[in-house]
């Protein structure tokens, strides 16, 4: 699995890991990120159950088992956190962040350790060793129960799948041209978004942070040139086409 | 490919929980026969006595049934643990041979991990032991619904006006300790080949 260093700065460092080449066929490429501060890192959305052996490989390479100490999953899909009850046994003592909603699902993925930490439906800030994190509600993008990661010192935000492209596993890692790119993120927006408003409350919230990185789950990484583009191309796109009227 | 032993348990639960339906059955039958041998008078005393005998083995049958079944799917539960935790270890193993730079880190989970698997895994062939012994048990009760069928064929012939009645009474008890049978011995082949493909 590729590991790429998109911030560092002292003890503090964001980790990208993915465009796993072994991945099995037919299973979604997924974007899976590591913040590390001082003797303390976080996995976001530390991916599926097929990913955990590679995933746990690639993040030994940086930090021992006992410095993660928490889990993110921004939602409870398969593809975000259905390794859980392997993390289970490998991160017996770790915290698994994820929103409110979800709790009595994703236990079905297996979880007797690791504690469950909810996070309310207004969001919430956590400390991870000299840093402070923000989850911001990214409510109904796709998902009913649902947050992005936001980073302030770093300037990054993980937007899980806001900004996400289904691309082959030798995609570039940033996005380059916008005109180019928006054809691979039109239909999954399009499709796996449901509200218009809750697409509008969201770019009204990320606008008033100062974002160096977008970091989506699946896809490619946006630069502040992108982002902005992005924004004004998602605020225009109608979502929740499946309904028609 | 073997079939996973919490499949096999749960499979060995459904069984017995079949079987289970079918000695209320008999239960049932037994209380008809008694309510039958009541009405027959003195020509039915045999068949009466042994009514309480029919009703005896329904009880023992459900009881043992629900035990059994109680015990599959403790079984089927601790099985699926045992396949989680050994996953869990095939996945460690995989890691460990990736020169990993902090992969002592993992040494104490990777431990209790092996642990558990060995603990599980030991619960798991005792299990399966009691599981054996139980199912013998109910090939005992099989062998006694045959007797009860028997002598119930026997006392039913000499019950005069009520011989036909009885005989579809006795034929009752014959097919519901076949259909009993059927599933216990269901129940002995999945555990037979689950014993068959152990390592």
């Amino acid at each position: 699995m590729l590991a790429t260093t998109l911030y560092e700065n002292g003890d503090h460092r964001w980790i990208m890991f993915g465009r796993d080449p072994n991945k099995a066929e037919g299973i979604i490429d997924t974007n899976q990120y590591m913040i590390q501060s001082g003797d303390q890192a976080i996995l976001l959305d530390p991916g599926g159950i097929e990913l955990f052996a590679p995933m746990l490989s690639a993040v030994l390479k940086f930090v021992p088992a006992q410095q993660i100490t928490h889990l993110f999953a921004s939602h409870q899909d398969p593809d975000i956190i259905s390794s859980l009850g392997l993390w289970d046994q490998a991160l017996p003592n770790a915290k698994l962040y994820s929103p409110w909603l979800w709790e009595s699902f994703i236990r079905h993925f297996g979880m007797e350790k690791i504690e469950f930490c909810a996070i309310p439906d207004e969001g919430m800030t956590i400390n991870i060793g000299r840093i402070q994190l923000q989850f911001i509600p990214a409510h109904y993008l796709h998902s009913s129960g649902n947050f992005h990661v936001y980073d302030p010192q770093a300037k990054i935000l993980m937007s899980g799948d806001v900004g996400a492209a289904l691309e082959s596993t030798d995609a570039p890692l940033w996005v380059d041209t916008m005109n180019i790119h928006i054809p691979k993120m039109r239909k999954f927006h399009q499709r796996w978004m449901p509200s218009n408003d809750a697409k509008l409350d969201w770019i009204r919230r990320v606008r008033q942070l100062d974002i160096q990185i977008m970091a989506p789950q699946h896809g490619r990484l946006f630069r502040p040139p992108q982002v902005q583009e992005f924004f004004n191309w998602f605020e225009d796109l109608p979502v929740g086409i499946a309904i028609k009227r | 490919m073997a079939t996973p032993i919490f499949v096999t348990a749960a499979s060995i639960a459904a069984e017995l929980h079949q079987a289970m339906l079918e000695a209320k059955g008999l239960a049932l039958t037994a209380k008809n026969a008694r309510a039958l041998a009541v009405r027959a008078g003195s020509k039915t005393v045999g068949f009466k006595a042994i009514t309480h005998f029919i009703d005896e083995l329904a009880t023992d049958i459900i009881r043992q049934s629900q035990y059994i079944n109680g015990v599959s799917e403790h079984l089927s539960h601790n099985a699926v643990a045992l396949w989680r935790a050994t996953t869990a270890a095939e996945k460690f193993d995989w890691i460990a041979t990736q020169h990993s730079d902090n992969i002592a880190s993992l040494h104490s989970a990777i431990h209790t991990c092996y642990q558990q698997r060995e603990a599980l895994s030991h619960t798991l062939g005792r299990g399966l032991q009691e599981l054996e012994q139980q199912l013998e048990e109910g090939d005992k009760h099989i062998r006694t619904a045959n007797l009860i069928a028997t002598s119930s064929k026997v006392e039913a012939a000499s019950a005069g006006d009520f011989r036909n009645q009885l005989e579809v009474i006795a034929q009752n008890i014959t097919d519901t300790a076949d259909k009993i049978r059927a599933h216990l011995s269901q129940a002995r082949r999945l555990l037979g080949q689950r014993q068959k493909h152990k390592p």
